[in-house]
């Protein structure tokens, strides 16, 4: 992958300035060229423009690594907040204000690793919160380190023999914490992490959108060319109410499916509470 | 003998019925206006042959602390009651089952243990509440009406509290403990000459009952209290527990997360969404949330964490009380990371208190721990509550429409506070960080930034001392022996005081609910006229008086007590009249 030419980068910047979804569009982002986390945003500012969210009502929530970086991208509420802890804070924002659409956005480190703990009991919880999760399978803000998501074998700085852990797969792991929204995207297909993004934002509960989200920089096994070579879309005929054939589908890793494997119509959270709410009045 | 203040002991296993006999006994008290403590005492295993006691103190006048000593020992189970025999003072009363006294070998009895300079006094507990029920439960109230006749109080304060507590288990189980009161009350009659005589004002007013955790959770829940995230621990968790069933009523919600960093963590959001927010924990959730306190004060979002003190460190004592938390409440974290501290020293203070964080939080958008303890959180007590609080002493500091037009969440103000938008109304919006960040919140590592930011963050606290109550100077101000406590301490600091005074000898306490910031004037003013200063507090290191010491720099004499019960008052007041000693040489 080479990176991108001057030229190349101020023509996207323009593109962007005059882009329909210039509303959502804050400060510019700090990436390196070339980095997947570009497609996530776009996918993010394309939902906003397209569910016309207005800014004040939308909030995104970020831990910390390179995707921690989002809400400063984004027009609209941000709170940049703890490694690993950007759930719970969401959670709070959203059960004290149910109005607000509350997007969190953290890397596989964040998510599955530090942050492990929070990601099953708010998919269980099924809160009405959208969790991207944007997995380049390597620490990159520390530049170069392996994490949760990291196949076996890899070397790092912190695994110069190979990674000896197996990797978690992080659409398994929502699907069995009982998330009702589970979608895989790979940031090469914009089109379809744009929509995906947005019928995640649109799902009534928990939505979780597993980006493959190559680094650029750090990550020479994880790369846009090897997910190239193993990534289809899910087949047609793939039923997508049916929890079991989705943790199958989601288990392959040759090849690597994308698309929406699960989503259920279930109360949300939000619908819950109303119900104690209503009746504790009468 | 005449009394007009008794101090009695439940003392048991579980199962006994020893913490309702508290329950009782402080209602059967508080309805006939009289001032009453009770101190449950059990052990961190639910099952088993855990010990359970519960003191109850009650008095014709207000009181501070469980005291010193017992008036009477009740001895439900003779293995626990037999180490509690120590407490019972002089001249003190103990009761013995003579039911199961053949149960055991006689060294093992109770009896057997009671020595020359206390009074035993048998009845047959056992059989008379299997006699009463028809099981082995009733045994308390055998024993609470033996308590009745022997004080001569009057029993109807006893049967209207039987009739209230058990008033859900429906009329059997009202009338099987009224007999069970009612044979030990006979049983006593019959048995024993009446000696004692508690005298009281029969017209008194009936008085308000609650622990320091209720009065928290109410004084939370009456200054707008609409979301609470927490997760279990002893000894805090009854404030969820409250929070839980009342938040929804009100608008609100309680979450039940699943560590506390998520609770600590989905309180900042529901501030940073502009609701009243809190948690309730102990100390090892506190050394769970210090990082969520470090991103309260970078970020500047309001918090209020309510820290119930138990014995640490880890795990430590989870059912006896410390004050060992200060330390980690002042410093806990990383960088200069300032946070407003308080401690309330009883439950009246619990429940203005915490109104007093919340405003503070609200106002100078800072996290604000307020530090009780196990004693202070569980101890039940008669109160006055005064719900008479100003609700627009403190507000949010909002933006002018100028402001709004390039809105700017961390400006650069002379009280170091900013303005502050919530999501969801028009306006402006804004991204905030745990990152050190520019006046409109983008990150920004620079030096004058930095250092600009650091010295708002800190000038908010020189501007929320002028919000502060004052500091009280309790005793003779023209005494030459000063004290200086904090939290539940306090009650038997000033109980110690009365003792010396009884002595002849003259103290002075400094009290305040803030441990930081302090309005120091008043502090340094305080101790600059003492010859003397005492510092005491229930913990090794002297946290307080370390604070002190560097704030003020004073040289205190200190007393730690790595504390499992409450602080003796007599202990106080031995210090106090050493002190005295040193200072007449």
């Amino acid at each position: 992958m080479s990176f991108l030419s001057k030229q190349s980068v101020i023509d996207g910047l323009n593109k962007a300035k005059a882009s329909k979804t210039k509303e959502w569009r804050d400060n510019l982002p700090t990436w390196c060229p070339g980095c997947g986390h570009f497609t996530g945003l776009h996918g993010l500012y394309e939902a906003a423009e397209k569910l016309k969210i207005p800014p004040k009502d939308f909030v995104v929530v970020s831990g910390i690594g390179c995707s921690g970086r989002f809400p400063f991208f984004i027009k609209g509420f941000g709170l940049h907040g703890l490694h690993g802890r950007a759930i719970p804070i969401a959670t709070g924002i959203k059960v004290a204000s149910p109005e607000l659409t509350v997007v969190v956005v953290g890397g596989d480190g964040d998510g599955v690793g530090i942050g492990g703990g929070h990601f099953p009991h708010a998919a269980r919880s099924n809160f009405n919160l959208t969790y991207i999760l944007l997995d380049n399978s390597i620490y990159g803000l520390t530049k170069g380190q392996v994490s949760p998501t990291s196949p076996m074998g890899m070397k790092s700085g912190t695994s110069p023999y190979g990674n000896i852990a197996r990797p978690l797969n992080p659409t398994t792991l929502a699907l069995a914490y009982g998330a009702t929204f589970v979608a895989r995207t790979f940031s090469r297909e914009r089109d379809m992490v744009s929509e995906l993004i947005t019928r995640a934002i649109q799902h009534k509960g928990f939505s979780f959108v597993h980006d493959l989200s190559p680094c650029v920089v750090f990550n020479k096994d994880v790369t846009y060319n090897s997910l190239n070579d193993v990534t289809v879309k899910l087949p047609d005929e793939h039923d997508t109410l049916n929890r079991s054939n989705a943790m199958s589908l989601a288990e392959s890793t040759e090849p690597v499916y994308q698309g929406l494997f699960f989503k259920e119509e279930i109360p949300s959270f939000d619908d819950h509470v109303k119900q104690v709410k209503d009746g504790l009045e009468d | 003998m005449k009394y007009s203040e008794i101090t009695i002991r439940f003392c048991g296993i579980a199962g006994d019925g020893i913490v309702a006999s508290g329950k009782i006994f402080a209602g059967a008290c508080a309805n006939i206006g009289l001032h009453v403590m009770v101190n449950n005492i059990y052990s961190a295993e639910i099952r088993g042959m855990g010990k359970s006691s519960a003191t109850i103190r009650f008095s014709t006048s207000k009181l501070y602390s469980m005291g010193d000593g017992l008036d009477l020992l009740v001895g439900m189970e003779a293995k626990e009651s037999i180490i509690d025999l120590r407490d019972v003072k002089e001249e003190g009363n103990v009761f013995y089952d003579t039911s199961t006294i053949g149960d055991v070998e006689e060294e093992d009895s109770l009896v057997s243990h009671i020595t020359p300079e206390m009074q035993g006094h048998g009845l047959p507990i056992q059989k008379l509440a299997n006699e009463a029920t028809g099981t082995n439960q009733g045994k308390n109230l055998v024993t609470i009406g033996a308590i009745c006749y022997f004080y001569s109080l009057p029993p109807e304060m006893f049967v209207d509290q039987i009739r209230s507590v058990f008033a859900h288990k429906g009329e059997h189980v009202i009338d099987v403990n009224i007999k069970a009161f009612n044979l030990g009350y006979e049983y006593f009659k019959e048995h024993y000459p009446l000696n004692n005589q508690f005298e009281f004002d029969k017209t008194s007013e009936p008085m308000a009952l609650t622990s320091g955790n209720d009065a928290i959770a109410k004084g939370a829940l009456d200054c707008g209290l609409k979301f609470y995230a927490g997760y279990p621990i002893t000894p805090a968790t009854k404030i969820m527990e409250i929070a839980a069933k009342e938040l929804p009523k009100l608008g609100g919600w309680t979450l039940q997360m699943e560590d506390e960093i998520a609770a600590i963590g989905a309180v900042l959001g529901a501030w940073f969404a502009g609701k009243r927010a809190m948690t309730a924990t102990s100390g090892p959730g506190l050394s769970l949330m210090c990082e969520m306190i470090n991103l309260s004060v970078m970020a500047e979002i309001p918090t209020v964490i309510v820290n119930v003190q138990r014995g640490g460190p880890s795990t430590g004592l989870p059912t006896k009380v410390e004050q060992g938390d200060l330390n980690i409440a002042l410093y806990g974290g990383a960088g200069d990371s300032p946070r407003v501290v308080m401690a309330p020293t009883d439950s009246e203070e619990c429940y203005s208190g915490i109104q007093l964080a919340f405003d503070i939080a609200e106002k100078y958008q800072t996290p604000v721990i307020f530090l009780s303890d196990l004693f202070l959180g569980q101890r039940i007590e008669t109160v006055t509550i005064k719900e008479n609080i100003d609700r627009d002493r403190c507000t949010r500091k909002k933006p002018t429409s100028e402001q709004l037009e390039d809105f700017q969440r961390y400006q650069i103000t002379d009280d170091g506070v900013s303005p502050l938008i919530v999501p969801g109304k028009p306006g402006a919006v804004f991204s905030t960080t745990g990152l050190e960040h520019s006046i409109k919140g983008n990150p920004n590592y620079e030096e004058e930034v930095h250092s600009m930011m650091t010295a708002k963050r800190f000038r908010k606290f020189e501007s929320i001392v002028e919000d502060l109550p004052h500091a009280v100077i309790l005793g003779d101000e023209t005494a030459d022996i000063g004290i200086a406590g904090w939290g539940s301490t306090i009650g038997s600091i000033l109980e110690g005081m009365e003792l010396a005074r009884e002595q002849g000898v003259k103290t002075k306490l400094i009290k305040s609910i803030m441990i930081h910031p302090q309005r120091e004037n008043l502090f340094r003013k305080f101790f600059a006229s003492c010859k003397k200063i005492i510092v005491p507090e229930m913990n090794y290191q002297g946290q307080y008086a370390a604070l002190l010491k560097s704030r003020y720099g004073i040289k205190p004499i200190e007393i730690h007590i790595p504390a499992v019960n409450p602080v003796s008052p007599l202990k106080i007041a031995q210090k106090i009249m050493e002190a005295n000693s040193e200072l007449s040489q």
